[in-house]
């Protein structure tokens, strides 16, 4: 008999229980709870804390759309930062004259075209060429921005402060209204992949990334399929882009250029590729890592442990990205994912042993 | 028409260095696959030996290049060893993700030493001015960097060409397989494509620290500009790494001579070959001299 509260086997006797995103009423309660608790979770912090939680929301948006590229349609992606800057470009440019319920949307889509573009070439070529391509997009997308007086040469382009529904947005409730908003989009937008992953799509993400002749033999079309996982993939990280150019007040070129694509890769990978709950804990995990190891820079600093000519700050930042790539690729390639499903499957039958 | 062959001579320049850091990427992407991602901190680091052996310890500028070549070889040995060895039979995505992890930790690394930020030259070593060519002056460093390229890319045509143990790296790029049930050692194969890589790595390093200065933004970036070339000549063709990278030098100064006036803040060399490496993969992914995968479901 299949119980509907718990699950301590696969209990599923058609398709469409299989297909279903709740296995159990559990499962669907605690993610209820939990999304409440983090919409309460403003009352308990303070300003400097919220900006650390708006950053893990607006990152945690960029690594799904990352996900989508790598993860479920296994096309390596090096310039999902630059989708993230042409978002926030977007956005800054529309400023002045919409709303940002508009101007975050338009940097998305503008974003997924550029998307689009850049995955034209595997229309012909393998994934390993396109990571090369995404490469290319990065470089460009620097030098086209640093050369365009239009975009101030890099340079920090302000962003307005928003009103929303006759309500202005001061500087003491910032970090909370763009919380609030980042989290309804993150949630909105993590429901629709995941939906999206039932439907006809996004099976056919998954069956590409396997196995793309395979895929090709049943009648899809593995090409569009990467496209479309592009754009997707894009669209996401633009409207984080977007998110993150309202919520730090400007655009500057140097919040998206390689490095922090490559840091959005080491988000992906500690969290677990291919994973829909792995996008949240990779960003929450590095970004807490991250400020951990500016407090230890200063800590050697103070020590006196920092010599002439040697910046402690800027060499552990690459330092730890690489040894967090590195090591969780050698030692646990589903990232922190795994564990969290480890966990879970525990207390599946807990207290039984199986 | 003696600027144009001003910039063309000076792209030569500029392209046997490229030429020579493609050839490294190549071996590897050949022998096993891997799109190596690290090879511009691999040059950096090679590049930095050198300085560090000559500014610090005093050491002949030749021995200092004999023990980079030494050190980055041991580099790369190690990298495969311990970073590229777990992850066989891991989908390739995961190897060359470790890659971009590689790279980022060797900024990190080199970032602790005094020598991650700022600018460095090599003493100079080489008598003032050069030689005139078709009426165009070319430096003593600009052809030594010229000669040095076609050194190496001798020695390793000959490597390839008549030892034993290219015969057998040629043999494992071919077919893995069939190489492995002949007796040829896989595992030591990628070793060594990886120590090769390391070698060119640091002469390509050391010639731009002959030719201009040594910071390692500027010797990462080289590591990137590696990608239009050998898009351009095909990624597992080592002509084609030395004829793209030739080709990239040329059209890079061309571009700096004639298309800078034209933009403001000039700078086109910069992303002037990633152009040509996204226009490459939309008409022509396989590049000049690839072998084009034919796969047939």
């Amino acid at each position: 008999m299949r119980n509907v509260w718990a699950e301590t086997g696969n209990y599923k006797t058609d398709y469409r229980q299989d297909s279903s995103i709740f296995a159990t009423r559990l499962e669907q309660l605690s993610l209820i709870g939990f999304l409440l608790a983090l919409f309460l979770l403003p009352l308990f912090l303070s300003r400097t804390q919220m900006f650390v939680a708006d950053l893990i929301v607006i990152y945690a948006l960029a690594v799904l759309g990352l996900n989508i590229i790598t993860g479920y349609a296994g096309l390596i992606n090096i310039g999902q930062a630059a989708f993230m800057g042409v978002g926030a470009y977007t956005a800054a440019l529309l400023a002045p004259g919409l709303p940002f319920w508009l101007t975050i949307p338009i940097g998305g889509l503008v974003a997924a075209l550029a998307g689009a573009v850049v995955g034209i070439p595997s229309l012909r070529i393998k994934h390993l060429y396109l990571a090369i391509a995404t490469l290319a997009f990065q470089v460009i997308f620097e030098w086209i921005v640093g050369h365009s007086p239009l975009l101030k040469q890099g340079g920090a382009i302000p962003m307005p402060r928003v009103v929303f529904l006759g309500y202005r947005v001061g500087y003491k409730n910032h970090y909370y209204f763009w919380y609030f908003v980042a989290l309804v989009v993150l949630i909105l937008l993590a429901f629709a992949f995941r939906n999206l992953l039932r439907t006809r799509f996004g099976r056919a993400l998954v069956a590409v990334r396997d196995n793309d002749r395979a895929a090709d033999a049943m009648g899809m079309h593995p090409g569009l399929t990467k496209i479309f996982a592009f754009a997707l993939g894009a669209f996401y990280a633009g409207v984080a882009g977007g998110l993150y150019a309202y919520f730090s007040r400007a655009v500057v070129i140097e919040d998206y250029m390689l490095p922090v694509s490559i840091k959005f890769l080491a988000m992906a990978i500690v969290g677990g590729l291919g994973s829909l709950p792995g996008s949240f804990f990779g960003p929450a995990f590095l970004v807490l890592l991250d400020l951990n190891m500016e407090d230890f820079a200063n800590w050697m600093k103070r020590l006196g442990l920092s010599y002439a000519g040697v910046d402690i700050a800027s060499a552990m930042r690459p330092l730890t990205f690489g040894l967090v790539i590195v090591l969780f690729l050698v030692f646990e390639p589903r990232g922190l994912a795994n564990w969290w499903r480890l966990v879970r499957n525990y207390f599946k039958n807990w207290p039984f042993r199986y | 028409m003696t600027y144009f062959l001003q910039l063309v001579i000076s792209g030569l320049v500029v392209g046997s260095i490229y030429a020579l850091a493609a050839l490294g990427f190549v071996l590897i992407y050949k022998s096993s696959r891997v799109i190596n991602f690290a090879h511009g901190q691999f040059i950096a680091v090679g590049a930095f030996v050198v300085y560090a052996l000559v500014a610090y310890l005093g050491v002949n500028v030749w021995l200092a290049l004999l023990l980079s070549l030494v050190s980055t070889a041991l580099l790369g040995f190690l990298v495969e060893k311990l970073f590229l060895k777990p992850l066989v039979g891991q989908p390739i995505i995961s190897v060359i993700m470790v890659t971009i992890g590689l790279a980022s930790l060797i900024d990190g690394l080199v970032h602790l030493t005094p020598l991650g930020g700022g600018n460095f030259s090599l003493p100079k070593f080489l008598p003032e001015g050069g030689i005139a060519f078709l009426g165009v002056s070319v430096s003593y460093p600009q052809v030594l960097a010229v000669f040095l390229t076609a050194v190496f890319l001798l020695a390793f045509g000959w490597f390839f060409q008549r030892s034993t143990l290219g015969a057998a790296m040629r043999a494992v790029a071919d077919d893995q397989m069939a190489a492995m049930s002949l007796g040829v050692s896989v595992e030591h194969v990628f070793a060594l494509a990886w120590a090769a890589a390391g070698i060119t790595a640091a002469a390509a390093g050391f010639i731009v620290g002959t030719i201009s200065g040594i910071n390692l933004e500027g010797l990462v970036a080289i590591g990137l500009r590696v990608f239009p070339v050998v898009i351009l000549g095909g990624l597992d063709s080592i002509p084609g790494a030395v004829i793209g990278g030739i080709i990239i030098g040329v059209l890079e100064n061309l571009a700096t001579g004639y298309l800078d006036p034209l933009v403001p803040g000039g700078g086109t060399s910069e992303v002037f070959p990633f152009l040509v490496l996204l226009l490459v993969l939309w008409f022509k992914p396989h590049g000049l001299f690839g072998t084009e995968e034919i796969e047939r479901v």
